[in-house]
Formats: C-alpha cells, structure tokens, sequence
C-alpha cells in the first residue's frame, strides 16, 4: 500500500471532505470531535455534537483493550473496528491518521457486513454514499442472490414432488391401484432383511380364466378392479398388497407370524371375494408362508413357500387358504 | 437467457390472460410439461420459438409481446424484485441508463453461467442516448424496450424510446422529472 506518492501538499474544504467521505470524523489532537461527515452524523444521531471525546461516541472492538483514539492509532497501526455508543446496531471499520506531528485526526469509516441492516435501520439512501463505494453492489447482490436461492428452493420442491410422484407411479399396478411386482419384491427383500416376523399370502383367482373367456377382457378387468379393492379394504397402511401377475396377488402382513391370524386374514379375504359381485368373479385360493418358518427369511425361498401352499390349497378343492407347517 | 425469458413469457400470459390461454399455447407448441424453470437449460431459441406460439394464440405481433413482457416484468407487483434490481442502478432515470452497461456484470454475479448480452449505451446528445444490445435472442431487444418504458414511469421521467435497427434502440428523455418517482428503499424491511 506505501506507493511513492508525491509530496503534494492538498487542501479540502469541509464541502469536499463530506462530498469524498461521507462518513468522516475529524477529531482534534486530545480526540474532541470537529467535524462529522454527514452519513457518520446519521448514525450517530442526537450524540453527533462537535467537542464530545471519541472515547464517548464508540466502543472500540478492536485493537483489543484500546479506548481512546491515541490509543487505538498507537495500537492497532491504523485500521480498527468501533460499535457507536447510542444503540444503532451498525459494526464501524475504518482507518485514521493524524494530520502532522501535533494536528488533528481524520478518520475514515464504513459499514462493514452490517451495510444491509444500517442502510434499513436508518433508511439510508444512494446519495448518503460516495459514488465509488461498493455499497450499491454489495445490496444489489444481496437481494439478487436472495432471489436466485428462492428459485431454486422452489425448483427443488418442483422436482421432488415430481420425483415422487414418477416413484409412486413406477410401484403401482395401474388397473387395481395396489401395489406391483417390482414394489412387493422391493417390500419383501426390505422385510426380510429387519429379521421381523411377517406373513405372505399368495392369492390366485380360481376360474378367472373362465371369466376372462366367456365374459370378456372388460369383465375380467371390472372383476381385478373389485379384488384390488377389496384387499385395499381388508390390509392395514404397514401391509402391502400387490397384483403380481395376471390374476396373481401378494399380500405382505407386516408383524404377524402367527398361524391363526394368518389364516384368519386370508380366510376373510376369500370370503370377500367369493361374495357375489355384478360379475361373478368365482373364488380365490390362497397359500400362506410364515417368515419365522425359516432361520434366515429369504425373499425367494418365502414366494416359493407360499406358492407350494398356494398349489396345495388349489388341490384341495379350491376357494380355501393353506399353511404349511415348517419343512413341507 | 432462454430460461429466464421463457418463464417470464409464461408468467405474462398465465396473469395477464389465464391458465386457458397458457394451456393453448403449449398444446400448439407441443410442449409435454406446461412449466419452464427459470433455473434449468432450454436449447438456445426456444423463448423465440414459443413467443411466436404466443402470438398467434393472443393474435398480436411478437413484437409487442416482448415489450409487453418487459413491462410485465417491472411493473408486476409479485415481481417486485425485478424492479428493485433495476432500480439500484441510479437516483435518476439518467443514472439508471448509464447503470445498463454495468447489468451483464452484476447479473453474473448472482448467476454466474447466466450468457447475459452486452448493453452499450451511448450518449449522443443532450438527454438523447442510444443503447445496443447484440443477442442471438431475437426478442431480447423488445423486452430491453419494455423494461426501459416501465421504469421511465418509475422513476417519473417522460421518454420517447424508438427501437431502431442493428438491435439499436434511441431513447429520448422529454422530461426528466415529468411525475414524481416511485418510492425506493434501499433495503426491504426485515422478513
């Protein structure tokens, strides 16, 4: 910073010196106030009265343990940080000298990160700057960045609510609104993995061939529509029920290992279904695997469990749920 | 810049003329998401593409979209900051002119892979000045007419702003202090 500089002796008048520096203070050698640039004056309110000691106007921050202006010029080079005394929430930097060997004291301050919230507390305006102080960017930029930040918080509400929605749409059987293939296997792998008792129902439709043939594709479709529901209806928000294949559903009953619950829920599923509906969707067979047959639960050996009871289930007459004990 | 002009676009529309007319416009652009994101890339000449889409639905020149975009974009009130960021260019509607060139630096900073044109303005004579604007944004020019129109009355000035050729757009400034300024704070209250 210590450039070669000419020795031009110059002199401003006061006019200048507020025009260069609005925010000047000018104190005598023994630091009594003679002049207040007309920003500075702003922030220091009714206490900007010339002859009061710098020492009354601020608390200095720092150079640490500095109180009055000798002090702080002796201590702290010429750079320091002052908080005015009267209250207004504005941190001061600046710089000072003193101007010849036993004359007065110019210093120079600004508002440093504090500019936004002192140009709002004292409703400061463009003209109270000097036209080459940053002032203007630093608020410009504030608000713009604020602005940028705004936009994308919104895009990212955007886009995770439509990420969301894409999920729950690639997890959903689109005719019966239950959950699909992908998501029970998704389910079952999670569940198996937390070691917690559960139960598998796998459900297949008995005669809906049939309804599909003689009937049609619309009245085979109204008949799954009917079964989605009513397995909505009949599972709890922690089970999942899924359409897995054709006329092939899964339910998944969280937390229940328990023979007779099972059977009892799959019991009161078939009777759901076997309960005439505008299109007699005929019955439905059910085989049931238990997560606590195993010692270590696995996805595949589960489905085929359940699927083995599921075939015995059908061999014994259909329109019955089938648990096979452990090992058959 | 497409992105930035496409949401202003669709925001014009959506409150100027409602979410019929909006749907139109992109039922007959064959856009499959009715939103663009100010924020995300369009391919370069997108914003010109769907103007002209918005001027056949709305059977006005695009031309006069833009400007009318421009206008949209000041005067707005839910888009009041795009109005505060201008007006930190200057006390006066002089010193806001002169502040144009500054705009691409300033907006870069907040958005750094914004492509903001280079404004240039000269100052050809007394309150007479000429502002250049070269962008392969066809519609760049028209919105800079609007945006100029809406803040004369901003700040209380009365102008004659003719956009001319080689994306040259005259502005002459009648009355300097034609109606009082619209008021500006500095910093917008706490909250």
């Amino acid at each position: 910073m210590q450039a070669d500089v000419p020795a031009h002796r110059i002199e401003l008048d006061g006019a200048a010196l507020a025009r260069f520096m609005p925010m000047h203070l000018l104190l005598d050698a023994e630091g009594r106030a003679l002049s207040f640039g007309p920003t500075l004056a702003q922030v220091l309110r009714d206490t900007a009265v010339p002859g009061s000691r710098f020492e009354e106007l601020f608390e200095v921050r720092s150079p640490g343990g500095a109180v009055t202006i000798g002090e702080v010029l002796a201590r702290g080079g010429n750079r320091f940080r002052l908080v005015p005394r009267n209250g207004v929430k504005a941190g001061l930097r600046g710089l000072g000298q003193r101007l010849g060997p036993q004359g007065a004291i110019l210093l120079n301050l600004s508002f440093g990160i504090d500019l936004i919230s002192a140009v709002r507390e004292l409703a400061l305006t463009d003209a109270d700057f000097a036209a080459n102080e940053l002032a203007m960017e630093l608020l410009y930029l504030a608000e713009a960045n604020a602005a940028v930040t705004r936009e994308l918080r919104g895009l990212n509400l955007r886009l995770e609510g439509a990420r969301m929605a894409a999920e729950e749409e690639a997890m959903t059987d689109p005719l019966t609104g239950l959950r699909n293939r992908r998501a029970a296997d998704l389910v079952l792998e999670r569940m198996c993995a937390a070691r917690t008792g559960f139960g598998l129902l796998h459900m297949d439709l008995d005669y809906f061939k049939a309804v599909n043939d003689t009937l049609g594709h619309a009245a085979g479709d109204f008949v799954l529509e009917t079964v989605g529901r009513i397995l909505r209806e009949q599972v709890r928000a922690e089970d999942c029920a899924a359409r897995i294949g054709g006329d092939e559903f899964v339910v998944i009953v969280a937390g229940r290992s328990d023979p007779k619950t099972l059977q009892a829920i799959a019991d009161r599923i078939i009777a759901r279904i076997s309960r005439p509906i505008e299109v007699r969707g005929g019955t439905a067979s059910i085989g049931i695997a238990r997560s606590t047959d195993f010692a270590v639960p696995d996805a595949t050996q589960l489905l085929a469990s359940a699927d083995r009871a599921l075939y015995a289930a059908k061999h014994a007459g259909r329109g019955r749920a089938v648990l096979l004990g452990a090992g058959e | 810049m497409d992105a930035l002009l496409l949401r202003s676009l669709q925001g014009y529309v959506l409150d100027t003329f409602g979410l019929s007319e909006w749907q139109e416009v992109c039922r007959r652009a064959g856009l499959t998401v009715g939103t663009f994101e100010p924020m995300l890339r369009y391919d370069p000449g997108t914003a010109d593409r769907i103007a002209l889409v918005v001027a056949a639905v709305l059977g006005r020149s695009v031309d006069t979209i833009w400007e009318d975009v421009g206008i949209y974009l000041v005067t707005n009130p839910d888009r009041e900051g795009v109005r505060r960021l201008l007006r930190f260019g200057g006390t006066c509607y002089a010193d806001f002119l002169h502040s144009l060139e500054e705009l691409p630096g300033r907006a870069r900073l907040a958005m750094p892979h914004l492509e903001a044109p280079d404004l240039t303005l000269d100052e050809v004579g007394p309150d007479r000045f000429e502002l250049r604007c070269h962008s392969p944004l066809r519609g760049l020019q028209r919105v800079l007419v609007g945006l100029l129109t809406a803040m004369a009355d901003d700040y209380g000035a009365l102008c004659l702003i003719e956009p001319g050729a080689d994306d040259c757009t005259v502005i002459s400034v009648l009355d300097r202090r034609h109606a009082e300024a619209r008021h500006f704070h500095l910093a917008l209250p706490e909250g």
